[in-house]
């Protein structure tokens, strides 16, 4: 119902930059993400030291297999992408859309965690633990990360989905989900060099 | 849902909504990069410093891709945005140029 009293014209063309708030919500995150980069670069740089370093455990060649992580890379390529329809619809002032395509995001980040826990299970399963190496260690730390950002991500989504669903979409909540897109999207950026970087130069001999 | 650029309402509104067709075409680059650089490795037999860069090179691509379109950075008013992520970046790729290249030396 509060979904029809917005589409009346109530709330300006783009709702998150329509606040100084919502603004200076957005420059922050930005100066975040920014130190986000730096964090994922200094464990970029401790894999790419340490990656070599397999001692008697498996190495990365052995380990990966990139039929899964091709489909991990597709879903979370696909999430991205139904983020950004979120952000459209939002746009368009669209609530009932907006909850749809954030859904579909989290369902699809969800997927994406699962295939990590089973990868994470399996590779345990070949010898492959945290402690096993430094080389191991660097993977769990990095692609870790990266998962738990991806956790994280899942929960702040659904919360916003719910405020969506109790409030409609105001000026107060569209910077909370314009802001949740893009750290959706920087996860997906993260992950780009992460299959680069892990998987695809662990398969190159 | 594709044409909303129709409207009057909406052409008369100070900058225009970008249409979903932008971001399909974005996804779209994004997966033929990502195939290339699975093709270049999954392919064998290719020299590999050339597979090297070939995976860096798809790989930078598709970040700007991905963070001109869809976190909307060529648009107007993101100065600072790219000051604060681009701060972030030097320090980061700071960090991977001195473990590549010290800390084996």
């Amino acid at each position: 119902m509060s979904a029809h009293t917005h589409v009346e014209g109530q709330l300006p063309h783009e709702p998150e930059k329509a606040t100084l708030e919502g603004r200076n919500k957005i420059l922050g995150f930005w100066l975040f993400l920014g130190g986000e980069t730096v964090l994922f670069g200094t464990l970029f740089s401790v894999y790419l030291a340490l990656r070599g370093q397999v001692l008697d455990g498996p190495t990365p060649n052995e380990l990966f297999s990139l039929p899964l992580t091709a489909l991990a890379t597709l879903i979370l390529l696909t999430s991205s992408l139904t983020s950004v329809f979120a952000i459209h619809a939002m746009h368009k002032l669209d609530n009932k859309a907006l909850i749809k395509w954030l859904i579909i995001t989290v369902v699809l980040g969800i997927a994406f965690l699962v295939l990590e826990i089973y990868e994470f299970s399996h590779y345990l399963h070949l010898g492959h633990g945290f402690t096993t190496s430094a080389f191991s260690s660097a993977f769990y730390t990095l692609v870790g990360f990266h998962g738990a950002h991806v956790a994280l991500g899942i929960v702040w989504i659904s919360l916003i989905i719910r405020q969506l669903m109790k409030q409609g979409l105001n000026t107060v909540n569209a910077p909370k989900v314009y802001v949740a897109g893009m750290y959706w999207h920087f996860i997906d950026v993260v992950w780009v060099f992460i299959f680069t970087v892990v998987y695809l130069m662990g398969k190159v001999v | 849902m594709s044409n909303n650029h129709t409207t009057t309402e909406e052409n008369k509104r100070p900058h225009r909504i970008e249409g979903p067709k932008k971001h399909v075409i974005a996804f779209v680059f994004s997966l033929v990069l990502t195939m290339i650089a699975f093709a270049a490795v999954m392919g064998g037999e290719i020299n590999k410093d050339f597979i090297y860069i070939i995976l860096i090179g798809t790989a930078i691509l598709q970040v700007f891709v991905q963070m001109a379109f869809w976190m909307h950075m060529k648009d107007r008013g993101h100065q600072y945005a790219i000051i604060g992520i681009l701060a972030g970046v030097v320090v980061a790729f700071t960090c991977v140029i001195m473990a590549q290249y010290w800390v084996w030396w």
